[in-house]
């Protein structure tokens, strides 16, 4: 196939009309596969400001910012005009530990609403070295192809080989065909098949929600295959070298003990004995067979190994043998995996668990929308609502078959990879009460009537139900919140989770490094003016975080947002958890709640943004008649 | 006085049990007191998850199940159910 070069001079580093901030390379790819000329690919490096990178910094901030530029918004996500950007950050290819991360930004085809999913490791690190601080893929490849990224040289190779081949046999099937220094990010059957929270895989990690997976399988890419050899220079090489190893010694300690020794399962029993494990589609917070599934059982009755990403010093991930397969690659098991799917479908057996859990990782579907969707059919079959008689709560092998049709798109799985939303809509009567989504993405294992800061993250939430951009449920795990109650100053405490998380996606830094820093904001800016060589502040990198979110917020309003999206499902309004009086949730007082939420935000009560707001956070050029809608935002709404 | 201590994660990994029960004696029994009976009990647990000032980064306290503590002077009631566990949870 016709190989594009890239063209070096149009990036600020060489125009030298711009000081490239260090750690930036100051330019994104721009890769467009088509469909104009059935065999080529064009590519171009195309400026980013300088004042863009200090507004947004990296990963989901930037690539928030790249998709309002694409005009993403208003797209079918799936349609060859969508844009999906690979984002790194400045603090890639640092020596400050968990900074081997990138995000997929675009819009999801599960929620039609802004999606980031964020992955690890050596892509991150070879990606950046192309050169960019950022990939950027339109159009649609003829057939089959790999993205084939060559520092300067972009270019398709054929994939039908490839087609229909798990994630990890991609990634084998790759390592092999290319030389040493490549990286990969590869989708599976899933999204092939355009299964709407299919994942995009690296090293057996994945970018998880959102159905980013279909996004590229929409455009026909099996795999983007990088490598590269450009670096970029840091402000203060000498001070950031002291300061990573800081960081590095302090990652070790009391905070991150939980995460090397039992992973993210550690707190199975507690959510259990708290009422907050959400259990047969969220009908109960308590598993009986919890006991059998929590990570200190597994480590006793299987081998278990660990493993770490690219430059990081905690080492999450711990990797459990099957007791059935001798030999076979272990899985990486995550609490979210482990309440997907185990107790949100009843089942209580680990290897089952775990066998559905690699299917999942292979097929390259995300876990917590599988488990999820899977959970709501078999309440649906439960209460006779559907027919499909063979999808009951505790039946483990209707589990592993409902993740084989949705993987290989036959059957009812066509229905099941559509998501729970959609699914609720074709079945109809009352089922979206509940459907456990919010915006079409399905919630994590976080029970909101008992965890009710985190109830109203979930429910404001720009990428819909998702605890990795609330992290509010630390708060009601804490003495700061009543875990049972909305009271005045949650939207305050939702508000400051959704933040800090939103900085250490675009920073990226690892969220398991959370509790090391006592002066998060303060520790972030010393971190990046040691890179960059800015002078940037605590204060700054707060309005940094309320940009963003308010990015985030914008392009979902131009992609059709209203506020009736911004709430929890039915099931969980004005009616307690069954044996658990204390964990109810009011409808009024959540309503309020995301009035003060919005309000604080600097939005109108409803969730609008006014004109003066874009303008204050530098949104402006964003505006809806900027982009050739013709009535501005909030004028006509409130 | 009687507390029931119960252990999570990593707590639960450092004592090598599910729960314990500590005796206080007096009219009070506050969380340092609990503390300082299971540092006696459970060296590791004391090592790795107790410092002068109570727990250290990474672990969090609750009473019965309903609310979650940080005071070392927390008053416990007869009979309080108390929960070690690791902070910050989920991934």
């Amino acid at each position: 196939m016709q190989k594009e070069q890239a063209d070096p001079n149009t990036t600020a580093s060489t125009s030298g009309h711009r000081h490239v901030p260090g750690g930036y390379h100051g330019n994104y790819l721009s890769v467009n596969l088509g469909p104009d000329d059935q065999t080529s690919v064009t590519a171009q490096r195309v400026s980013i400001d300088p004042s863009v990178l200090r507004r947004f910094l990296g990963g989901s901030g930037l690539g928030t910012w790249l998709l309002l530029e694409h005009g993403s918004a208003t797209c079918d996500p799936l349609s060859p005009a969508a844009a999906i950007a690979f984002v790194f950050s400045p603090l890639v290819g640092s020596p400050l530990t968990t900074s081997a991360k990138f995000a997929v930004v675009s819009k999801s085809p599960l929620t039609d609403r802004i999606n980031d999913s964020l992955a690890s490791s050596g892509f991150a690190i070879a990606g950046k070295s192309v050169g960019c601080d950022a990939l950027v893929v339109t159009g649609q490849a003829a057939s089959p192809s790999i993205l084939v990224i060559d520092q300067d040289e972009v270019r398709l190779e054929p994939a039908e080989s490839l087609w229909g081949a798990t994630c990890s046999d991609t990634q084998r099937q790759l390592t092999e065909r290319f030389s040493s220094g490549w990286q990969f990010a590869v989708i599976g059957p899933a999204g092939e098949r355009l299964v709407r929270y299919a994942t995009i895989s690296h090293d057996g990690r994945h970018a998880g929600r959102g159905g980013s997976g279909a996004v590229l399988g929409a455009k026909n890419i099996k795999a983007i295959a990088v490598r590269g050899t450009k670096t970029c220079q840091w402000a203060a090489p000498g001070d950031l070298l002291q300061l990573a190893k800081a960081m590095s010694k302090k990652s070790m300690g009391s905070a991150t003990d939980k995460y090397r020794e039992l992973g993210t399962a550690t707190n199975l029993l507690l959510f259990n004995r708290l009422n907050t494990l959400p259990t047969r589609n969220f009908q109960q917070g308590y598993f009986e067979g919890a006991a059998a599934l929590s990570p200190e059982s597994m480590s006793i009755a299987r081998k278990r190994t660990r493993a770490y990403c690219a430059a990081c010093t905690i080492g999450c991930e711990h990797i459990y043998a099957l007791s059935d397969q001798e030999g076979a690659d272990g899985v990486r098991l995550e609490y979210e995996n482990l309440f997907a799917l185990g107790p949100l479908c009843g089942i209580g057996d680990p290897d089952v668990v775990l066998n559905a859990s690699r299917r999942c990782d292979d097929m390259g579907i995300d876990t917590i929308s599988a488990g999820g969707t899977i959970a709501f059919a078999m309440e649906c079959v439960q209460r006779g609502q559907l027919d499909q008689p063979w999808l009951r709560f505790g039946d483990g092998v209707a589990l592993l078959k409902a993740i084989e049709l949705i993987g290989t798109g036959e059957g009812f799985g066509r229905e099941l990879a559509q998501g729970s939303r959609r699914l609720a809509k074709s079945i109809g009567g009352d089922s979206i009460r509940f459907a456990a989504q919010v915006k079409g993405l399905e919630l994590p294992g976080y029970e909101p009537r008992s965890l009710q800061t985190m109830a109203l993250g979930l429910a404001v939430g720009t990428r819909g139900a998702d605890h990795n951009r609330s992290g509010a449920y630390e708060v009601d795990f804490s003495a700061r919140a009543d875990r049972h109650d909305l009271v005045p100053a949650t939207a305050a405490l939702a508000i400051e989770t959704e933040d800090k998380a939103a900085l250490i996606d675009s920073l990226i830094l690892c969220k398991f490094l959370r509790g090391i820093f006592t002066d998060f904001y303060g520790e972030a800016a010393e971190m990046l003016n040691l890179v960059t060589g800015w002078e940037t502040t605590a204060d700054e990198l707060q309005c940094v975080s309320r940009r963003i979110i308010t990015a985030k917020k914008w392009f979902n309003i131009l992609a059709g947002w209203t506020p009736d999206e911004d709430t929890l499902p039915a099931r969980f309004l004005n009616q307690p958890l069954p044996d658990d009086p204390a964990a109810q949730l009011d409808k009024q007082q959540l309503s309020a709640s995301i009035r003060m939420y919005n309000e604080q935000r600097g939005w109108s009560p409803e969730g609008w943004i006014d004109r003066q707001h874009l303008e204050d956070l530098g949104l402006a050029c964003f505006d809806r008649r900027a982009m050739g809608f013709e009535v501005a935002c909030v004028s006509s709404r409130r | 006085m009687s507390i029931r201590v119960e252990f999570y994660g990593i707590p639960r990994h450092r004592t090598g049990v599910a729960a314990a029960t500590v005796e206080v004696v007096g009219a009070t029994a506050r969380l340092n007191d609990v503390f300082r009976q299971l540092g006696d009990r459970f060296p590791d647990l004391a090592r790795d998850c107790f410092d002068q000032d109570g727990l250290r980064d990474g672990y969090a306290a609750n009473v019965n199940g309903e609310r979650f503590v940080t005071d070392a002077s927390t008053p416990l009631a007869d009979g309080s159910c108390l929960l070690i566990l690791s902070a910050d949870a989920g991934g």
